[in-house]
């Protein structure tokens, strides 16, 4: 699904050098690393967000230098550490947002994107926020609206940095077992950026480590494990 | 229900725009008649219908297009640098705007040596400025330092402006000082067409742009991953605002606080981002905020001349207090 090749990714200096390394579908993998070691930038990178210093990803065999802005919106979805919502915002109109790359130029949704939406609404359990100002819900609901909008997206890879920051540690491992979840039943390939080393091993998701400038690709079972890779 | 309130407001506020069009068209001093705007023979017009083809349509229109455009060009900027407090008289594009006419008009280096020179020094003074306010905006980080460097631009124009009146001759500096007052009565009927090509040339622009606004409001990044090309929509936006402003800045002189005010009380209004429904509101609104400015100078007129600045200041800065507080706490 996702295969790098002599990938340097990096905004203004060489940050991170993947040889090779391939992530499949069906599965979510766990971004770690120590602060600063170019997490943020490697998924910033992977959604053109900022250019590769030299080498290639590949999304499904396609160069990402040869993805226009359009084909990547219907390709990748990126999901912000934190949404702080907007003022007069509704969640219904922030959802329909993510058919963007299906909609012509007056942005207005069909009837097939409206069922879209109100479809994962009902999937993720909320419904009942639709009418609300995404300023007045919770942080952990924001964030689940997020997961939602770069669902209905329906980009078979989500990338996400550091999604569970901000939330309490009972949304946390709803929104892993979520994720989990729909990277199952819905084949897509699943990159979040964490710091929750204790949380991703609980839930068996596949680490890849980042340090020295390399990615070490890991089923960890333990943290022993974890560390001994990051002194690799 | 949402829906509904939103239409319930553009109802109203189309109903009443036709009925403070026709207030203002009454409330100059002199009375015509419904007739006189509608004259049977153009080649032999009588003194009231003259008075209404020269002065009284040219005003009424002007108004119209400077609130409704301020209005857009307001709502643009606040859109694109997500901050309630841009607009284009706090980000500078006015003072830019300001800046090239009174190069054109006090140091005799005429840009365009046309009728119309007064646009082109207007438009490029504006475009400029918007360009480098741009450039410099998108390396600051805080919403406050933008507003700051607005302001400093703004000092720094008018400086140079200063030093210019100081050497210039005293006819082409009583031009400008007339000029920098802020007036809607400059404008001549055979100036209309060209005023009104290049308001509907924005307007449409706008239109074209609602779905990268819409993107806009949840931060450009996102909006990037959701397949909006960043860069065009920028200058595009920004070129939209130079357009307005600079038209606007030219024929009728520097207009404060409208573009910062009238946005944010169509969205508290409307309480919506959708801009589909933002351009309209701001369309309508503006219009008919600055037609009862100007019927409140025209009846005024007989005691005191208030030039149109003054009055929107009076009326804006307040308004915009009122906001601070609400969101900057």
């Amino acid at each position: 699904m996702i295969q790098f090749r002599q990938t340097e990714i990096g905004y203004k200096q060489k940050l991170l050098k993947i040889d090779s390394l391939d992530l499949q579908q069906g599965k979510v993998y766990a971004l770690v690393g120590r602060n600063g070691v170019g997490k943020s930038t490697l998924l910033q990178s992977m959604s053109k967000l900022i250019l590769l210093i030299s080498g290639d990803i590949r999304y499904e065999e396609i160069s990402i230098s040869n993805l226009s802005r359009n084909q990547m919106s219907r390709l990748v979805a990126f999901v912000e550490s934190k949404f702080d919502g907007v003022e007069y915002l509704s969640v219904l109109d922030y959802l329909m947002l993510g058919r963007a790359p299906y909609t012509s130029l007056t942005g207005k949704l069909s009837e097939t994107d409206k069922e879209i939406v109100l479809q994962v609404s009902s999937d993720l359990q909320i419904s009942h926020l639709l009418e609300k100002s995404t300023v007045t819900i919770s942080d952990g609901e924001r964030q689940i609206c997020s997961v939602a909008r770069a669902l209905i997206q329906e980009t078979p890879i989500i990338l996400m940095d550091e999604p569970t920051a901000f939330l309490d540690f009972i949304n946390r491992q709803k929104l892993i077992e979520l994720l989990n979840k729909i990277a199952v039943e819905k084949q897509k390939c699943i990159v979040l950026s964490t710091h929750d080393i204790d949380l991703c091993l609980e839930n068996q998701l596949t680490f890849l480590i980042a340090s020295q400038e390399r990615i070490v690709i890991e089923n960890c079972k333990n943290k022993q494990d974890l560390v001994a890779n990051f002194q690799k | 229900m949402k829906k509904n309130r939103i239409l319930i407001y553009v109802v109203g506020f189309s109903v009443l725009l036709p009925l403070v069009i026709l207030i203002h068209l009454n409330s100059g001093q002199i009375s015509l008649s419904f007739s006189d705007y509608f004259p049977t023979d153009i080649s032999n017009l009588s003194t009231s219908e003259l008075l209404a083809r020269e002065f009284r349509i040219p005003r009424l229109i002007i108004t119209i297009i400077a609130g409704s455009g301020l209005a857009i060009s307001g709502m643009l900027m606040q859109t694109l640098f997500r901050n309630p407090l841009a607009g284009p008289y706090v980000l500078g594009i006015n003072s830019g705007a300001s800046l090239m006419v009174a190069l054109s008009l006090m140091t005799g280096f005429h840009l365009f040596e046309t009728e119309f020179g007064l646009i082109g020094a207007g438009l490029i003074g504006a475009l400029i400025s918007g360009l480098l306010m741009m450039s410099i905006a998108f390396r600051l980080k805080s919403q406050i330092s933008l507003l700051l460097v607005g302001l400093m631009f703004g000092s720094f124009t008018s400086a140079i402006v200063s030093l210019i009146e100081s050497l210039a001759a005293a006819e082409k500096l009583r031009a400008y000082t007339m000029w920098s007052m802020g007036s809607l009565q400059q404008v001549e009927f055979n100036q209309l067409p060209v005023i009104g090509f290049v308001f509907l040339l924005g307007l449409v622009l706008t239109f074209v742009l609602v779905k990268p606004l819409n993107l806009l409001v949840i931060g450009e990044k996102p909006a990037e991953v959701l397949g909006m090309n960043v860069i065009q929509t920028r200058f595009l936006l920004m070129a939209i605002t130079a357009l307005f402003a600079g038209l606007i800045t030219a024929f009728c002189g520097p207009i404060a606080f409208v573009g910062l005010a009238i946005p944010n009380l169509t969205r508290i209004l409307f309480r919506t981002q959708n801009h589909a429904w933002l351009i309209v509101g701001n369309l309508v609104i503006g219009a008919i905020f600055l037609l009862l400015c100007d019927t409140l100078i025209q009846l005024l007129e007989t005691r005191i001349s208030l030039p149109i600045n003054v009055l929107t200041s009076l009326i804006g800065a307040p308004f915009v207090v009122f906001l601070l507080m609400r969101k900057i706490k």
